[in-house]
């Protein structure tokens, strides 16, 4: 054995000179078409339009429209990220991207994204608390295609029966005073999504900002309050101790059922909304010393990826300006249940829907997470902040312990 | 039944003995030198196929793991080369101890109790009785469904508040369980659905290998007046040694890189107490919204390592078994 | 005498056993039948008491394009893994090439690196070579689950073939592939199927790959059919095992078959000195 080893070692290595050999010629082989025409590729995070979708028959008529086809790809959100970054590295972005607005300022970090001051793209009709996701060191790196937000959904008739009037749900003592009615009536409080993911800190950040606190200081008295809120809930069984494990969707599902007075949740859920057994009603979920607590923006924004070839741009913002105009706008926001960033269209929305007039206003109230100049400094916070109430829910820290903890975390990963 | 996945593994230990140590004399001293090209024409496709295959992605991954990346360098290139401080951070991070722990106890305690279950099982099937056929077919059921959908099923009837198994237990008038959510019982839960996951192999591969026995000793046995448990003791299970030891292999190859099971399940969580080293790796490089690929590929080859010891101990094992 | 009774306190065992082992099945049965609002209900509905089949009709709306995609990854995964690791098996187990021991250590590893890590790097090569969400590209990446194991399994089973067997086809003038072609492959019968089945397997349930290397694409397996109920922000849980019951349908049916097959023992004698 020992005595091939040798052998073995320099038909490897002559093997492996071959392969990387292939390789390098396949990837000097590789060039993006530059034609007259051609075909411009889209990414985006939303698998779940099939071909036939509206979705997609409006990309393909921006296509039309700007004389190309686009070649559209869906992908899971959460891959999304990666698959960006890894194109990048090799050269081969997607001409138009759209993802998820906290990771705008990852990509534009890494250089993957062009500012619309470069490819000449109108941002002045956005709202400026959802575009400020999109923008660092006051560059803006794409378009809001829409918005969400969350606020608590609660089950009037559920409501009823426990004799909460809802309209005295204004602060936190109120809302765990409603709390104690339901559960006095037999009935359970209140469930979210607290689970070890962005979800989870997704979810947090109105309570914590409705505190009043801060993400560069985590362990901030407001910080322990908003955590403790939680943390008593489960204790006295306000909240039920799946939301360590609950998904946004498990929490509606536990909503669903018709045995929860409140669920915090958001705009996307509205067409199911619509299928539930009993009738619900939408309140925004109250700051700790009343009024209405910030929540985070969802949604995507829609971006140029640089490309080696930049007389692709001129067609990708037509594309991209296509899909953010007015009408399609509207078109685009209804089909993905979003909330419009243009004011224009979030009134031709409300007066379709007078429904939707609290998301609206939820939406004009809302934050983006990586603002305050945060950017890419915000999922390094935001890891430990999740972490910090998984351990404080699950009883293995108190909340000030958790939160000192995450506290260190961020600030040595921040530094 | 006879996937005989069974026969195979048996006839390569039992027979392999001479052949198995290469420099070992053997009856084809004819023509050495033309087996030696036509073996290697015969190795020659897996050989390209691994190193394009296996050998790239590994490559990129040790390099990945000796580089201080960020993701502007990830992109961009020009990632500085760090030497081992992505791998000495990992070391020393809180999550290491814990991370380490969970894999082996993870690994350990589900590859025991799979092997245990399944030959219970297969010499519970080996006896033929009505039907037995037919529910030992379903019993591989839960080997055909996507692991997505295994694992959602479990987390499922595993939920603290609206679970089967605590409606269960109210029942039988006990207190429900966290299951997934207290930081005591997440590592049992996807140990749980982890062997429930692996019984139908190791049920498969035990019953092959029962079924090779050969009728006749136990026969002759039970006439020297042997029991039950005597004869499997010295009949059934010396001669299902081999098939045992290569399932566990197998096993071991499976359990250690499981990922997705437990991370549908609980995220590796809550705080950590049933992360594994597959799940952090992950964590670390897709589960948040700023990759850190360095720190991520580090601990993906601390499990590579750790797989390399593990398969080396097999091997020594394997050998001095056959030595002595 | 005493037996038949003995046999059927067994099967009464055996019945209460296979109950305990399929309730997590029956439980995804259960669901596939759920209506969106009744999945947390608490305590559970043991039966789906009002039952819909919208999954089932989402399902059959549609899913059956994935489940071809699924077997045609499936069967040219098995194809492509027969070819690589059948002769590789053969040269390990018959014709010991200096550096064969360290081969086979390295296929032992090789299973052992998770499947996310490959990728990665996989997700880089193939986005170069312009193969990313197509047929051929999945294949490629399925088949690195089962060739390592599948080597190892040619190579155990047949170094269990008698080696006068291959001398005497020598002796008479067979060159080597002929040999294995005409010899060593037909007695390979339960290795070949063993095999088969498993590569068909993995690659019908795998996730990671799909997910990186056809997300997107036009040609998706039936793992990706499930993952569209799982949307950004919701997901249609009666859809998805809905499509996990569909999706379990032809491995079922395969394993059955396979079953048969190797019953039938054909080539087990044969390999028996």
């Amino acid at each position: 054995m020992t005595r091939s080893i040798p052998r073995g070692r320099t038909v490897g290595a002559a093997l492996l000179a071959a392969a990387l050999a292939a390789t390098a010629v396949a990837c000097s082989a590789e060039s993006p078409s530059t034609e007259a025409g051609g075909t411009y590729t889209v990414w985006d995070p939303y698998p779940q339009f099939t071909e036939d979708s509206d979705w997609v028959g409006l990309l393909k008529d921006c296509g039309t429209s700007a004389g190309v086809t686009v070649e559209r790809t869906g992908y899971d959100t959460t891959d999304l990220t990666n698959k960006a970054l890894l194109a990048a590295q090799q050269g081969n972005s997607p001409d138009v991207l759209i993802i998820d607005n906290p990771v705008i300022s990852t990509l534009a970090e890494a250089g993957v994204l062009t500012t619309t001051a470069e490819t000449n793209l109108d941002v002045s009709t956005m709202e400026p608390n959802l575009l400020g996701a999109g923008q660092s060191e006051g560059k803006t790196y794409g378009v809001p295609i829409g918005a969400n937000t969350l606020a608590l959904y609660y089950n009037k008739d559920l409501l009823a029966d426990a004799g909460v009037d809802v309209a005295t749900v204004t602060d936190w003592p109120s809302l765990t005073a409603a709390l104690v009615k339901v559960k006095a009536a037999g009935k359970k409080g209140i469930t979210f999504s607290a689970i070890g993911t962005e979800e989870g800190s997704f979810q947090f950040l109105p309570w914590f900002w409705g505190a009043g606190a801060e993400l560069t200081a985590l362990d901030a008295p407001p910080a322990v309050a908003a955590l403790t809120l939680w943390t008593d809930w489960l204790a006295a069984g306000h909240a039920p101790n799946s939301v360590i494990n609950n998904t946004q969707t498990t929490s509606w599902q536990e909503f669903a059922s018709g045995e929860y007075a409140f669920s915090e949740n958001g705009t996307w859920q509205l067409a199911n909304a619509a299928k539930l057994d009993f009738e619900y009603g939408i309140i925004p979920i109250p700051a700790r010393a009343g009024g209405t607590a910030p929540a985070p923006t969802g949604g995507e924004f829609i971006s140029i990826p640089v490309q080696p070839d930049t007389g692709r741009y001129a067609t990708s913002q037509q594309l991209v300006t296509c899909l953010t105009s007015g009408d399609n706008l509207l078109t685009t926001d209804t089909t993905l249940s979003y909330i419009a960033p243009v004011a224009a269209v979030q009134e031709q929305q409300v007066a379709a829907n007078a429904a939707l007039k609290v998301w609206v206003d939820a939406v004009k109230a809302a934050k983006g997470r990586t603002g305050d100049d945060l950017g890419t400094r915000y999922p390094r916070i935001s890891e430990p902040l999740w972490t910090a109430v998984q351990s404080a829910l699950s009883g293995a820290q108190t909340p000030q312990e958790a939160l000192s903890a995450a506290q260190r975390t961020a600030a040595s990963a921040t530094s | 039944m006879g996937i005989d996945v069974t026969r195979t593994p048996r006839s390569a230990t039992v027979r392999e003995a001479a052949p198995a140590v290469p420099t070992a004399p053997s009856a084809r001293r004819r023509r050495p030198g033309g087996a030696r090209w036509a073996a290697w024409a015969f190795l020659a496709p897996v050989v390209v196929y691994l190193i394009a295959f296996y050998a790239y992605p590994l490559y990129r991954n040790v390099e990945l793991s000796l580089r201080e990346y960020t993701v502007r360098s990830f992109v961009q290139g020009g990632a500085p080369f760090a030497g081992l401080d992505n791998y000495r951070a990992v070391l020393a991070a809180p999550t290491f101890p814990q991370a380490l722990l969970n894999t082996l106890v993870f690994t350990v305690t589900s590859l025991v109790c799979q092997f245990a279950v399944g030959l219970l099982l297969a010499l519970f099937f080996h006896r033929h009785f009505p039907l037995s056929r037919t529910l030992r077919a379903l019993f591989l059921v839960p080997w055909l469904l996507p692991l997505i959908v295994s694992a959602s099923t479990w987390s499922w009837l595993l939920n603290s508040e609206a679970s089967v198994v605590n409606a269960g237990l109210a029942l039988v008038g006990a207190d429900p369980v966290n299951w997934l959510t207290s930081p005591r019982w997440s590592l049992v839960s996807v140990i749980i659905a982890n062997i429930w996951i692996g019984i139908p192999f190791n049920l498969v591969v035990l019953y092959s290998g029962l079924q090779a026995i050969p009728r006749q000793l136990h026969e002759a046995a039970e006439l020297d007046g042997a029991g039950g448990w005597q004869r499997f003791r010295w009949i059934t299970w010396p001669l299902l040694r081999p098939v045992s030891a290569i399932t566990l292999l197998l096993g071991l190859v499976y359990t250690l890189k499981v990922f997705d099971l437990i991370w549908i399940m609980t995220r590796g969580g809550p705080t950590d107490s049933s992360t594994t080293l597959a799940t952090w790796s992950y964590r670390l490089g897709f589960g948040n919204l700023l990759p850190e690929f360095g720190s991520g590929a580090a601990v993906g080859n601390l499990l590579i390592l750790l797989a390399v010891a593990a398969g080396g101990c097999y091997i020594g094992f394997e050998h001095r078994r056959r030595l002595s | 005498m005493s037996r038949p009774t003995r046999g059927w306190w067994r099967t009464g065992l055996g019945v209460m056993l296979t109950g305990l082992m399929l309730f997590p099945v029956y439980w995804m049965i259960n669901v596939s039948f759920t209506r969106d609002q009744d999945v947390r209900r608490s305590p559970p509905h043991l039966f789906p008491l009002d039952g819909t089949l919208d999954g089932y009709r989402a399902v059959l709306g549609q899913q059956l394009p994935y489940v071809g995609t699924s077997l045609v990854v499936g069967l040219g995964t098995v194809l492509l893994t027969l070819i690589l690791a059948a002769p590789a098996g053969y040269a390990l187990a018959k014709l010991r090439p200096p550096g064969g021991g360290a081969i086979r250590f390295v296929l032992l590893i090789a299973q052992m690196i998770p499947g996310i890590i490959m990728a990665m790097g996989f997700y880089a090569i193939y986005l170069n070579l312009g193969v990313l969400n197509t047929v051929p590209g999945l294949i490629l990446a399925d088949s690195t689950i089962a060739v390592p194991f599948a080597v190892l399994i040619f190579t155990a089973f047949m170094s269990g073939i008698p080696d006068d067997l291959i001398q005497a086809a020598l002796v008479d003038g067979a060159n080597r592939l002929r040999t294995f072609w005409s010899v060593v492959l037909p007695v390979s019968r339960n290795a070949i199927v063993t095999v088969s089945l498993f590569a068909f397997l993995w690659a019908w349930s795998d996730f990671v790959f799909a997910s990186t290397l056809a997300g997107g694409g036009a040609h998706r397996p039936i793992t990706l059919g499930i993952y569209q109920y799982i949307g950004n922000n919701n997901q249609q849980w009666n859809a998805i095992m809905a499509t996990a019951v569909v999706a379990s349908i032809p491995t079922t049916l395969l394993l059955v078959l396979a079953q048969r097959y190797v019953a039938a023992g054909v080539t087990a004698g044969a390999v028996k000195d």
